[in-house]
């Protein structure tokens, strides 16, 4: 009842604003009449007993003032009025308002933009209904003991899975799914590879998701390895493969020639749970239907199923945590050695540990430069705002003489910078959130082919607006606390009396700070500059980069003939013989070879040899080829010979090397006739050594690196390259062409051998226009920064110009002085940029191909560049201080 | 040194709830009461009265109506509420404690 009472007193307090002020004022004028009153009739005239009460009386606007705190809503009062008073300043001053907005604007959006894309990528919930009950288990498995993986190594064997699913206390529902299952051919007409998973039958039941159409997995249908043929297809693959057929449920799908019956369509929306949206989701039990070549479902230590837990409603992570520690502690006493510690997190589409780090990793580096380019925002608008204060040093002195607080004083220069941080910041904001989306649906588009299709949902969400919000007023105090305090600190009776004319020596008020903030923003400016100078020198590299071997005129064909597609060696031999005769007669074609790795393929093979005399196993990278391999690539041997037809049917125990491999191995010396062991001890002699190239790694050529001659046993691993003298469209289709009419259901991707460079190039391409886009504008604001300031500095020191030029200074000396000025914070800061730098290239470097974290030319040729720029960004201002007619500058107040 | 008849912090909220206890009055009504009874030992100064006041009636302890005054001008009484007649006996029991703590202390020193 008192609290209700005295909400409404609260309130009348604040909408009755005005008609209580005409109160308090009759208020005052009553008791002043009563005390004029009293004062008369104890003998004063009228006039004496006014002057009398006044006096005794006080300070009347500061009375109200008082009263007016009491109401409870001054602080509402002059928040209003600081910000109208701010809004008026700003409009007086439009120039000034616009670059600050502008600059802010830039800054925030960049800042928002890219909060936005790594809140879609890793942060998001899945889009499941309630989402935030869904955890991702992930395991980190430790000590010495042998573990197969199939994937990543935080996955889980299926007895793992079914140990956690029965025992646990804190799930309502604990479901499993092989992430990766990429590339499922599915037979028809026109194969196509697919993306999708095996689940386990709890899937879309753990997730609260109802197919569209027909059904979902039961448990049934997990029952025995391989009984139930079923698989659930994605919206968009019915939509785009199958015409949304409403009949499609009940009709069988071949998936690696396996039939499937179709027992539903999921919702529209539903793509599974990795960042490249499923088109099908099969039973776990059909792993092995899908993937003849491995039975994963028996194997207790082969990873390759992730976890994804619905809990139970009250259950707290640490309760999930405790709980399933327990029974990993139990697996463990299984596996002698092996210590697991688990990973729970909310989940999201990075569910998985490595995921999430490489994420983040690359995440935080991106803010971080992204909140550089915003740091020398606020720099920028800082110095304007000194500027300005310094103008109205006379205003805030009288304000500060005749009482007003400093801290009053403060809040009201703090509130105008609010507003411009608001402004930029809602003006940034809008930007992004009307572009974001358009932007990144643009990049992802726009990715290499072989690049899984990404889908993410970068729709800007609650977390972003508040990241926007945090942001702006952050940047609203850090570009405005300094100039008010500084602004407010001064000594009053100079200030007063507008000496603002600095002379030489005894340097402008605000001189030493401005600089320092110039100095910052050059040192900002510079990190970014050489971070962009090296990773755009790290692209160049990769554009003209020298692999080392020849790829013009050269296509791949690439298909699988696993068992999974029907083969076996006999019938891949039949296939390749077969294959390689049609193409070898096709127009143009002059030669065809035989590799298990395409060069630059993204095909990594390795195995472990020992160098026989030593004891210890080496890991190598190899390639199984066909002897004319080295001479279509333009590969010179430098010794011995290549593989000859004669062993290469033979499966002769023979390799080449590159040349650092055998300077590596046996330097010195000799590598032919030298062997390698394997594990079973069989040796294997080097007949060949082949000159260095980067078939692997793009800017790598000097691993351990062999070749083994392509035999009749391994023709089921085998690809295909062709030269042709014809040009390159024309082949690839002949080739195709070729392959269909051998084997229809069959899918054969043939490309240029060039291609390939495209997805070594992707990566630095990104970075390197983002980069180059982040350093343009750092070097934008900052630009505007150091001419904002020289033309503040000169217009400041008119009259000391005007005095130097009446005492014997010609332009050119002037000019000199004010470069000389402008440049000096500039070129500290760009020295201390160029410091941090060299520190910090050495993150950089795991980018950047070829080139050293130390390249000459970005550190370099940047600074010249920042220093030419900032030279141009004060020419102007200082040029005009040099054409000031003395005269008139003496005169200038 | 403070001045002789400066307020002991806290006591002029205790001062005007009494002083409107037992009928409503107006501001100036306020310090010339305070004045007289405490024989022109307590000056009440108007700078701190209005803003007291004003506390007083957003604490809801008071309530101001505007009424004739004896002049016949109209003018602004406060009056004491049932939380405020609560709060004086309060207030009055924690002044009564201090003062008589601090001549116990004064005295046996």
């Amino acid at each position: 009842m008192l609290l209700a009472w005295r909400l409404w007193l609260r309130l009348r307090a604040l909408f009755c604003r005005n008609r209580n002020d005409r109160l308090l004022d009759d208020e005052i004028q009553f008791h002043l009449d009563q005390q004029i009153t009293e004062y008369v009739a104890a003998g004063m005239t009228r006039n004496e007993a006014r002057h009398a009460a006044m006096r005794a009386f006080g300070n009347p606007t500061v009375l109200k003032e008082e009263v007016r705190d009491s109401w409870g809503w001054i602080w509402v009062e002059q928040i209003a009025q600081d910000l109208r008073y701010g809004a008026r300043a700003l409009a007086k001053n439009p120039g000034f308002a616009v670059t600050a907005v502008l600059a802010v604007a830039l800054g925030i959006g960049v800042n928002t933009g890219i909060f936005s894309v790594l809140n879609g990528v890793a942060l998001k919930l899945l889009p499941v209904p309630a989402a935030n009950q869904m955890v991702s288990v992930d395991q980190i498995l430790h000590g010495k003991f042998r573990r197969n993986v199939h994937g990543e190594p935080g996955l889980f064997s299926y007895s793992e899975y079914k140990d956690y699913r029965e025992n646990n206390r804190v799930f309502s529902g604990l479901l499993a799914y092989a992430p990766f299952l990429g590339l499922v051919p599915l037979g028809g007409e026109k194969p196509r590879p697919l993306m999708g998973a095996e689940t386990s039958c709890n899937f879309f039941d753990v997730l609260r998701e109802r197919p569209a159409l027909g059904r979902e997995f039961v448990e049934a249908d997990c029952s025995a390895p391989g009984a139930s043929p079923v698989v659930v297809l994605s919206d968009e693959l019915w939509r785009s493969r199958f015409g949304e057929d409403p009949q499609i449920v009940g009709t069988s799908i071949s998936l690696n020639r396996t039939r499937f019956v179709v027992i539903g369509v999921a919702a529209p929306g539903f793509r599974g749970l990795d960042p490249w949206p499923s088109e099908f989701w099969v039973p776990v039990a059909m792993q092995k239907a899908l993937e003849p070549d491995s039975d994963l479902l028996p194997e207790g230590n082969t990873g390759w199923l992730a976890l994804l837990g619905r809990i139970r409603p009250g259950v707290s992570l640490e309760e999930i945590r405790a709980n399933l520690g327990v029974i990993a502690g139990r697996i463990d006493q299984q596996y002698p050695g092996r210590t697991t510690s688990l990973a729970i997190h909310r989940a999201t589409f990075l569910g998985r540990s490595e995921e999430r780090s490489v994420v983040f990793g690359i995440g935080s580096v991106v803010l971080a430069a992204v909140g550089l380019v915003l740091l020398i925002a606020c720099a920028n608008v800082a110095n304007l705002l000194l500027a300005r204060a310094s103008a109205r040093q006379k205003e805030i002195a009288i304000r500060l003489s005749i009482g007003g607080s400093r801290w009053r004083i403060v809040r009201q220069l703090l509130a105008e910078s609010l507003l411009i941080a608001f402004l930029g910041g809602t003006l940034g904001s809008i930007v992004v959130f009307w572009s974001v989306e358009g932007i990144a649906r643009y990049l992802l588009a726009h990715l290499p082919p072989g690049v899984p299709r990404l889908v993410w949902d970068v729709s800007p969400d609650p977390y972003v607006w508040g990241y926007a919000l945090v942001l702006t007023a952050l940047t609203g105090i850090v570009f405005g606390l300094a100039p008010a305090l500084h602004a407010t600190r001064q000594d009053l009776s100079t200030a007063v009396k507008g000496n603002s004319a600095g002379f030489l020596g005894k340097t402008a008020s605000g001189g030493m700070l401005r600089s320092t903030l110039v100095g910052v923003q050059a040192a900002v400016c510079m990190v970014l500059l050489i971070a962009a100078g090296l990773l755009m020198r790290g692209l160049y590299l990769t554009q003209t980069v020298d692999p080392g071997f020849e790829m013009k005129g050269i296509t791949q064909a690439r298909f699988d003939l696993s068992s999974a597609q029907g083969y076996n060696v006999a019938r891949a031999q039949a296939f390749q013989r077969e294959f390689i005769a049609h193409v070898e007669a096709l127009p143009g074609v002059d030669e065809v070879e035989q590799a298990r790795a395409m060069p630059l393929g993204h095909q990594f093979l390795g195995t472990e040899l020992t160098p026989t005399g030593e004891t210890e196993l080496r890991q190598f990278e190899f390639n199984v080829v066909s002897p004319g391999f080295f001479a279509m690539l333009e590969m010179p041997i430098v010794r011995g010979r290549t593989f000859t037809e004669v062993a290469t049917m033979a499966d002769a125990a023979v390799l080449v090397v590159t040349e650092s491999t055998a300077r590596r191995l046996w330097p010195g010396r000799d590598a032919i006739g030298k062997t390698l062991r394997d594990e079973e001890k069989k040796e294997y002699r080097i007949v060949g050594v082949v000159k260095d190239s980067q078939v692997s790694h793009l800017g790598h050529s000097d691993g351990l690196f062999l070749y083994m001659p392509a035999g009749p046993k391994e023709q089921d691993v085998l690809q295909l390259l062709v030269h042709s003298k014809n040009n390159d469209v024309a082949t690839i289709n002949a080739i195709r062409e070729s392959a269909r009419a051998l084997d229809p259901d069959l899918i054969v991707d043939v490309t240029r051998l060039e291609d390939n460079l495209e997805l070594w190039r992707t990566p630095s391409r990104i970075v390197a226009v983002l980069s180059g886009v982040l350093g343009a504008l750092a070097l934008l604001l900052a630009s505007i920064g150091v001419h904002g300031v020289v033309s503040y500095g000169v217009s400041q020191r008119i009259r000391e110009i005007g005095v130097r030029m009446a005492l014997g200074a010609d332009g050119r000396d002037v000019m000199r002085v004010v470069l000389q000025q402008a440049l000096w914070p500039v070129a500290i800061g760009g020295v201390i940029g160029i410091i941090v730098c060299a520190a910090v290239s050495q993150v950089l470097s795991d980018v950047l191909y070829g080139i050293g974290a130390h390249d000459p030319i970005a550190f370099i040729g940047v600074p010249v560049f920042l220093l030419a720029t900032s030279f141009l960004a004060s020419y102007a201002p200082a040029r005009r201080a040099s054409r000031l007619d003395p005269m008139e500058a003496l005169r200038h107040e | 040194m403070a001045k002789p008849n400066d307020l002991v912090q806290g006591t002029l909220d205790l001062l005007i709830l009494k002083t409107v206890s037992l009928e409503p009055k107006h501001g100036w009504a306020i310090a010339k009461r305070i004045q007289q009874i405490s024989g022109e030992v307590l000056q009440v100064q108007q700078g701190s009265l209005y803003p007291a006041l004003h506390r007083l009636e957003q604490k809801a302890w008071i309530k101001a109506k505007w009424m004739e005054s004896e002049t016949g001008r109209r003018a602004k009484f406060y009056c004491l509420t049932a939380a405020g007649r609560a709060q004086l006996v309060k207030e009055a029991e924690n002044w009564n404690r201090l003062s008589a703590a601090i001549n116990l202390a004064v005295q046996t020193t």
